[in-house]
C-alpha cells in the first residue's frame, strides 16, 4: 500500500465532502432527528390511559377502588356513566382504552368476606399496551383492599432499569440502529456517484490499488460516522439524561469499531451496484430494515422463531446493541462483552476484504 | 518490428451477454503514432479503448499494450497509460490545481516534478488564470483541456482518448489538438476515437469501425486513394430533377448538398453518375467522410424502396412562405446563470434554420423556450402565430419536437409508438390510422413492423422519432441534435428527409454540433455562451467575414474572434 496515493485519495474525498454542505448537513442532522423522533415517539411506558368507570354500587368501597385506579398514574378518568352499554360504546369507538365495572353489592360482599367480582375490560387492539394495562389493573385489584390474600407474598424486583423507564432502554438501542442506518448510506452514495459521473474511469486507469481505494474511501467516511456517533451519544446521554453505568470510554471505543464496520458495509454495497439510486435502495434494505426489526432494538431476538434468530445474527447491529445496552444499563465491561466485540471486529474485517475483492478496477 | 509496437491486438473481441460488441480486431499501433478510430455510436469505439486501457477484460483474442498483456497484468497497463474517457472525468467540486495535484499523486508523479509540469501543462492549455476555480465552473472546452492535462501529468508513453473533442467549441478543439501535437512531438503515442472526419484525416493511421468490425485500416491518404474515382461533384444551383435523377440510380450510394451550389455524390463503383441536361459530374478528391460512406456502403444492396418513396414531396400542407417563428430578445436565466442571452431570430415556413454551437451554448434551452416548455425570463417569441409564454398549449399543438435522446418507448412497436404520439397530440380517432401510415411512409418506415423499438437500429429509431414528431402534421419542427451518434451515411439520409419535409412547407429548426452539417441548412444561427453571435446564410456569413471559400469551422472561429475583439 502506497501511503502517498492513499492519503491523496482521502484528501480528495475530504475536499469533496467539505464542498457539499447539503450532504454533510443531512449526514449530521438526520441522526439527531431520528434520535429525537424515536425517543419522543416510541414510548413503551403507559401513562394516563383513558378509563371509563361504571360504578353501580356507589359504596365507600367502590369509590375507594376507583380512586386507587385513578391515583396510580396509569389511568385517568374518561367518563363515569351509569350503564354498561355506554361504556361498551366508548370502547367500541376507541375513546377509552379500558373500562372498569363495579357491580351492585360490591361493598357488601367485600365486607362479608365473600368473593366480590369486578370486571376490567382492556382494549386489546394494541396488544403490547393492553398487556401492560391489564397487568397494572391486576396489580391494583390484587392489592385491594390491602390485606394479605395468601401466605405467599411474591416480591418481584426489576434490576438495571428499576423504574422500567423505556427511555433508558430505547436510547442505547438507538445508538446501534442510527449508526447502522446512516453511515453506510453516505458511503454507498459516494462511490456510486463516482461511477455515475464517470470520474471512476481515471481511478481505474491509474496505479491506485484496490486496497488504497477501499482504505482511502473508508477513512474520511469513518471520520464522519464518528462525528455522527459523538453527536448521537451526546444527545442521548446529555439531553435525555440516560445514565451510563459502565465505562463511557469503552462505549466510544467499541462505537468507533462499529462505525468502521457499518461504513465498510456501505463500501461493499457500492461495489455491487452502478447507480446512486440502486446504492441507496440496497443500503436501506441491507441496513435499515434488519437494524430496526432484527436487532433486538424493539423486539427481543430471544422471542423470535429460530430461523429469524439466525438471520438476526448475520448483521452487526445486535452485537453492538448488546455492548451498548450492556455498558449503559448493566454497567458491563470487557469481561462480559468481549465475545460481541470480537464478532464486530471480525465482521468488519470480513466486509472490508469482501469489498476489496468485489472492487475490480474494471468497467465490467 | 515488434519492438516498436505499442499496441498489438490479435483477434480482439468483446461480448456483453449475448451481444457481440466487437469482433476480430487485429492491428498494431507503433510508437509515436497518432492512431484514429472512426465510427458511429455503437461501432464499439469506447469498448475497444477501454480494453486497450486494461479497464475492460477482452472476451476474445489477445492484446499487448506497452509490452504487457492486458488480460494477465492489467494493473501494469492501467498504471502506465493516460486514459481520458468520454464526458467529464474530473472532480467538479475540486479546483483546477487540486484536480491536477490529485491526478499527480495517484499516478506517482514525484513531488519535485509536479510544479514544473503543472505550470507547463496549464500554460499550454491556457488555464493558468483559473487554478483556483472549481472544475465544475469551467466551460466544457476548458474541462476537456484540464482532463487532458491530468492525463499528461505522469508523462505516459501512451495516451488513449475517447472522443476528446465531442461537443467542444471549435476554439477549444484547436487548443486541445495543439496540446496533443506537443505530446506527440514528445514521442508519445496517441490512440483516439472520434466522429470528426477532419481529426481522422490528420492522424497517421485510421481504423474505420462499423458494427464492431473493422471496415478499413490505413493512412488517410491511402484510404482516400481507395475511394478514388467513386466520388463526384456536380455544380448546380438547385437544379430541378437532378436530385430525383440521382435518387433513382442504384449505383449512387449517397449524395449531399454542399456549401452553395455543389452536390457531392458517392458511387458504388468507379463510374460517374448520370445527370440531367447540361450538367456534368466531375471526379472529386475523396474526403475521409466520402471514404467512410463508400466503405460502409460496400457492394451491398441499395437502400430499401420505402426510403426512396419517402423522399418525394407532396402538396404543401401549410400556406407557403410566412413567418412561423418570430423571437425577439429572448433571454433565460437560471439563477445567476444566463443560458440564453437576448436571442432574436425568425424562421419562415419551408426554411431550415441550423443552430450551431458547442455543448452548453444554449441551443437546447432556446429550443425548449420556442416549444413553450420553458418560459423566457425576458423577451417574447411567437411560434405558429402564438405567444410561447402565454399560449403555450396552442404552440405545443402546432409543433413537432424531437429531442436529443429520442423519446420513444423501447417496449412498444413502431406502430404502437406512432399511435401513442398521434393520440397524445390529439389526432382524431378516425384519422389515427391514416396519420400513422402517412408518418411512417414519409420517414421510410414500415408501419406494421412488429419489432419493438429496443430491437431497432439507431438509424431506424431516429427515423421513428422523426415520424412521431410529424404524425400530427406540425407547422414547425424542432430537432434537437437529431443526428448525434449516427453514422455519416444515415446522417445524410436523415438530412434528405428533413429537406423533403421542409419542401412541404414545414419550418424546421435543427441543432447540431457537427459543423459540417451546416451546409444542409438554409440559414445558420451560431451560438456561443447563450448568445447568437451570427445569424444568416452560410454564404452571407462567409462574405461578412471577407472570406472567399471557408469551412463552417473557419466561419465559426471568425465570429468567435470577432466577439472576443468586441468584448475586449
Amino acid at each position: 500500500m502506497n501511503l502517498r496515493r492513499l492519503l491523496a485519495f482521502s484528501r480528495k474525498e475530504v475536499l469533496e465532502i467539505s464542498r457539499d454542505p447539503f450532504t454533510i448537513g443531512v449526514a449530521l442532522f438526520m441522526p439527531v432527528l431520528m434520535l429525537f423522533l424515536f425517543v419522543y415517539g416510541i414510548s413503551l411506558d403507559v401513562e394516563n390511559a383513558p378509563l371509563v368507570v361504571v360504578d353501580q354500587d356507589k359504596s365507600p368501597a367502590s369509590r375507594e377502588l376507583q380512586a386507587r385506579f385513578l391515583n396510580s398514574g396509569y389511568f385517568k378518568l374518561k367518563a363515569a356513566p351509569d350503564d354498561a352499554r355506554s361504556a361498551e360504546h366508548a370502547l367500541m369507538r376507541g375513546e377509552t382504552r379500558a373500562a372498569l365495572f363495579i357491580p351492585k353489592d360490591f361493598g357488601r360482599r367485600l365486607a362479608e368476606g365473600q368473593s366480590a367480582p369486578v370486571q376490567l375490560i382492556v382494549d386489546g387492539t394494541y396488544a403490547s399496551s393492553a398487556a401492560i394495562l391489564s397487568a397494572y389493573g391486576r396489580a391494583i385489584l390484587y392489592a385491594f383492599p390491602g390485606e394479605l390474600r395468601s401466605s405467599v407474598r411474591p416480591e418481584v424486583r426489576v434490576w438495571y432499569n428499576p423504574q422500567l423507564r423505556s427511555r433508558n432502554f430505547i436510547v442505547p438501542g438507538l445508538f446501534a440502529v442510527i449508526l447502522m442506518a446512516f453511515p453506510p448510506l453516505l458511503t454507498a452514495l459516494a462511490v456510486s456517484r463516482e461511477k455515475e459521473l464517470g470520474t471512476i474511469a481515471q481511478i481505474y486507469a491509474s496505479p491506485l490499488t484496490k486496497g488504497e481505494f477501499i482504505t482511502g474511501k473508508l477513512l474520511p467516511y469513518a471520520g464522519i460516522a464518528f462525528v455522527e456517533l459523538l453527536i448521537v451519544f451526546a444527545g442521548g446521554l446529555l439531553w435525555f439524561q440516560v445514565p451510563v453505568r459502565g465505562s463511557f470510554a469503552l462505549l466510544v471505543a467499541v462505537g468507533l469499531l462499529y462505525v468502521v464496520c457499518t461504513v465498510s458495509i456501505g463500501l461493499l454495497v457500492s461495489t455491487l451496484v452502478r447507480t446512486q439510486l440502486a446504492a441507496m435502495l440496497v443500503a436501506l434494505i441491507l441496513t435499515m430494515m434488519p437494524a430496526f426489526l432484527f436487532s433486538g432494538f424493539v423486539y427481543p431476538i430471544f422471542t423470535m422463531p429460530k430461523a429469524f434468530q439466525v438471520y438476526s445474527a448475520a448483521f452487526p447491529t445486535p452485537y453492538f446493541l448488546d455492548v451498548s445496552r450492556g455498558i449503559v444499563l448493566r454497567g458491563s465491561g470487557l469481561a462480559e462483552l468481549w465475545p460481541s466485540i470480537l464478532v464486530i471486529a471480525g465482521y468488519t474485517i470480513v466486509v472490508c476484504v469482501l469489498a476489496a475483492w468485489r472492487f475490480n478496477k474494471r468497467i465490467a | 518490428m515488434a519492438s516498436s509496437a505499442v499496441i498489438e491486438a490479435q483477434g480482439l473481441g468483446r461480448r456483453f451477454g449475448a451481444r457481440t460488441v466487437l469482433e476480430g480486431l487485429s492491428f498494431e499501433v507503433h510508437a509515436g503514432e497518432v492512431f484514429g478510430i472512426v465510427g458511429p455510436d455503437g461501432a464499439g469505439k469506447t469498448t475497444l479503448l477501454q480494453m486497450l486501457a486494461a479497464i475492460l477484460r477482452p472476451s476474445a483474442g489477445t492484446c499487448q499494450v506497452l509490452g504487457v498483456d492486458v488480460r494477465h497484468r492489467p494493473s501494469l497497463v492501467q498504471a502506465r497509460v493516460g486514459f481520458m474517457s468520454q464526458g467529464f472525468s474530473l472532480y467538479d467540486r475540486l479546483t483546477v490545481a487540486e484536480n491536477l495535484a490529485f491526478a499527480a499523486a495517484i499516478r506517482d508523479v514525484p513531488q519535485p516534478a509536479l510544479a514544473p509540469r503543472k505550470a507547463e501543462l496549464l500554460a499550454m492549455a491556457g488555464l493558468e488564470r483559473f487554478q483556483k476555480r472549481r472544475e465544475g465552473a469551467l466551460s466544457g472546452g476548458m474541462r476537456k483541456k484540464l482532463a487532458l492535462c491530468a492525463n499528461l501529468i505522469h508523462e505516459p508513453p501512451l495516451l488513449i482518448l475517447d472522443e476528446p473533442s465531442l461537443g467542444v467549441d471549435p476554439l477549444s478543439r484547436r487548443e486541445l489538438w495543439r496540446i496533443l501535437d506537443r505530446a506527440r512531438a514528445g514521442g508519445r503515442t496517441i490512440v483516439f476515437a472520434t466522429s470528426y472526419m477532419d481529426e481522422a484525416d490528420a492522424s497517421d493511421r485510421v481504423m474505420l469501425l462499423s458494427g464492431g468490425r473493422p471496415l478499413a485500416l490505413g493512412p488517410p491518404g491511402e484510404l482516400r486513394a481507395r475511394a478514388q474515382g467513386r466520388v463526384y461533384q456536380i455544380k448546380a444551383s438547385k437544379a430541378a430533377g437532378l436530385e430525383d435523377a440521382l435518387q433513382a440510380q442504384p449505383k449512387v450510394i449517397s449524395f449531399q448538398r454542399r456549401a452553395g451550389d455543389e452536390l457531392r455524390v458517392q458511387m458504388r463503383d468507379a463510374a460517374p453518375p448520370e445527370t440531367v441536361e447540361g450538367l456534368t459530374a466531375e471526379p472529386a478528391e475523396p474526403s475521409m467522410e466520402d471514404v467512410f460512406t463508400v466503405a460502409s456502403a460496400g457492394p451491398g444492396p441499395p437502400p430499401p424502396e420505402s426510403m426512396r418513396a419517402a423522399l418525394g414531396t407532396e402538396a404543401p400542407a401549410h400556406r407557403a412562405d410566412r413567418s412561423v417563428i418570430d423571437a425577439a430578445g429572448v433571454t433565460r436565466r437560471f439563477g445567476d446563470f444566463t443560458a440564453v442571452d437576448a436571442v432574436t431570430l425568425s424562421v419562415r415556413s419551408g426554411e431550415i434554420l441550423g443552430l450551431l454551437g458547442p455543448n452548453g451554448a444554449g441551443k437546447t434551452t432556446l429550443i425548449r423556450i420556442l416549444c413553450g416548455l420553458l418560459a423566457p425570463t425576458h423577451g417574447r417569441a411567437q411560434v405558429a402565430g402564438f405567444d410561447v409564454a402565454r399560449e403555450s398549449a396552442e404552440v405545443r399543438a402546432r409543433i413537432g419536437y424531437m429531442s436529443q435522446r429520442f423519446s420513444l418507448y423501447p417496449d412498444l412497436t413502431t406502430r404502437e409508438n406512432l399511435r401513442f404520439f398521434a393520440r397524445a397530440y390529439g389526432v382524431a380517432r378516425d384519422a389515427l390510422d391514416t396519420r400513422t401510415r402517412w408518418a411512417a411512409q414519409r420517414t421510410g418506415l414500415d408501419a406494421d413492423d412488429q419489432k419493438t423499438v429496443a430491437a431497432l437500429s439507431g438509424a431506424m429509431r431516429q427515423r421513428l422519432a422523426l415520424a412521431c414528431a410529424i404524425v400530427h402534421r406540425p407547422e414547425v419542427l424542432f430537432l434537437d441534435e437529431p443526428t448525434s451518434g449516427v453514422d455519416p451515411l444515415s446522417r445524410y439520409r436523415f438530412w434528405r428527409l428533413i429537406a423533403s419535409l421542409a419542401a412541404d412547407g414545414i419550418g424546421v429548426v435543427v441543432t447540431t454540433h457537427y459543423l459540417e452539417e451546416a451546409t444542409f441548412c438554409d440559414r445558420l444561427g451560431l451560438m456561443m455562451d447563450g448568445r447568437m453571435i451570427a445569424h444568416g446564410a452560410l454564404s452571407d456569413l462567409t462574405q461578412t467575414l471577407g472570406l472567399q471559400r471557408a469551412s463552417v469551422e473557419d466561419v465559426f472561429l471568425g465570429f468567435i474572434a470577432r466577439e472576443r475583439a468586441r468584448a475586449a
